[in-house]
Order: structure tokens, then C-alpha cells, then sequence
């Protein structure tokens, strides 16, 4: 996966989870596409929430970092 | 988190640079601010091929529905029902008895009339049994997620059961 962007990696972990290595015939079957959907939308809502949450984390730490800077500028 | 500038800075005419903001990096990758991107499939799946127009898609997803394949196990279980009936009415002749003459031969009206009433009722069930079978199948696979024998004994099951329960 070439610079690990998102879409390669998706398309890797779904692969690896819907598709099993039985290739009896060229077409998705109905449950390997109804599985594909699912995971693409599950991980795409994953992706979203942790990011909303690194960027929460991020800024407490930044306010408590900023709290004890102050702490130490002024004592 | 927040980076926060070398102590050790050098101290000469260069002012420290200042303080990376991970929380604003971060939305701007993952969080509010980032900008939509265009997923080219071309690109990322490295086989180009044309884009399918929207009336493709559409097609392709009707084709696929579970309704669909229903109604082509109906159609095709009636088609196959009607042969296998007026071919059975050919074989298992026992039209037009007559307790008081066994040996006469029944006139060709009533053996067409067999074969269409044997040819219809057979049609009818073998819709009825290709078509739910054909819809369990499919329910029971998009529920599961998976495509391997376990579905069609499931669903095996629920028709046979459900036959069963006719004669409730």
C-alpha cells in the first residue's frame, strides 16, 4: 500500500474479511457485496469517530499543557 | 501533545519557531476542517475502466435484488413445472376410464385436457417452491454476509418446512 492512504487499506482489510479465497466464479456473489458494503461503511465511521477523537484529545492536552506553562511563567 | 520549542535553542539571530499545533494538524487531516477528496478509482485500483453511468447502476442493482432472483426462480420453476407436467400426463395415462369399457382409448380432447390441468398444477407448485426457496436463499445470505453451502440448507429447511405446514 503505497503511502498507506485510506481507500488502499480499506480495500485491503475488506478483502481480507468479506472476500474468501474461493474463486469459483468471477462475479461477487450477493453476501460477498452485501459484506463489502457493510465493511466500507463501518470502517469509513470508525475512521471518522477516532479522528473527532484524537482531535478532542489533542486539545485537552494542548489547554493543560498551556495551564502549566502559565503555572511555571508566573511562579 | 502540542510541541513545544527546544530549550537548548541556539540562541543567535534565529527566533525559535513556533509551537506546532497538533490540534488544529489534526483537523484539518481527520477532524471538521478537512477538505473533501476525490477517490479516483482509476487511480487507486490501479485497472483503469470507464465510470458506470447511473442507469447502470441502477440496472445492476435491480439484477441483484432479492426480488428479482425470486421472480426469475418463479418464472423458470414454472416453465420447467409445465414441461415435467404434460410430460407426466403422457406417461402416467389414466384419462378418461370408463369402469365399464377398461380398453378404450381416450379421445384426444380429454388427454389434452389432462395434460393442461396436470401441466398447470405442476407449473403452479414448481413456481411456488423455486420462488421461495430462491427468496430464503437470498434473505438468508444478505443477512449472514457470507456465500457457502450453509445458506441454501437453510433455506432448504425453511421451504420444506413451510411446504409442510400446507397441509396444517
Amino acid at each position: 500500500c503505497p503511502g498507506l492512504t485510506v481507500p488502499c487499506r480499506m480495500t485491503q482489510a475488506c478483502h481480507r474479511k468479506c472476500v474468501p479465497p474461493h474463486y469459483k466464479e468471477a462475479e461477487l456473489s450477493k453476501g460477498e457485496s452485501v459484506c463489502l458494503d457493510r465493511c466500507v461503511a463501518k470502517y469509513l465511521e470508525v475512521h471518522e469517530r477516532m479522528g473527532k477523537k484524537l482531535t478532542e484529545l489533542s486539545l485537552q492536552d494542548e489547554e493543560l499543557l498551556k495551564r502549566m506553562q502559565q503555572g511555571t511563567g508566573t511562579a | 501533545m502540542a510541541a513545544v520549542p527546544p530549550s537548548s535553542a541556539s540562541g543567535g539571530p534565529e527566533p525559535p519557531p513556533p509551537p506546532l499545533q497538533y490540534s488544529l494538524l489534526l483537523q484539518h487531516l481527520v477532524g471538521e476542517q478537512r477538505r473533501p477528496r476525490a477517490w479516483d478509482p482509476a487511480a487507486l485500483g490501479g485497472i483503469p475502466s470507464p465510470p458506470k453511468s447511473e442507469e447502470q447502476k441502477m440496472v445492476e442493482r435491480a439484477m441483484e435484488s432479492c426480488a428479482f432472483k425470486a421472480a426469475l426462480a418463479c418464472v423458470g420453476g414454472f416453465v420447467l413445472g409445465g414441461a415435467f407436467g404434460i410430460f407426466t400426463a403422457g406417461i402416467d395415462t389414466n384419462v378418461g376410464f370408463d369402469p365399464k369399457d377398461p380398453y378404450r382409448t381416450p379421445t384426444a380432447k380429454e388427454v389434452l385436457k389432462d395434460m393442461g390441468q396436470r401441466g398447470i398444477s405442476y407449473a403452479k407448485n414448481f413456481a411456488i417452491v423455486g420462488a421461495m426457496f430462491s427468496c430464503t436463499e437470498c434473505v438468508v445470505e444478505s443477512y449472514r454476509g457470507k456465500s457457502d453451502w450453509k445458506n441454501s440448507v437453510i433455506s432448504g429447511c425453511i421451504t420444506g418446512g413451510a411446504i409442510g405446514f400446507r397441509g396444517w
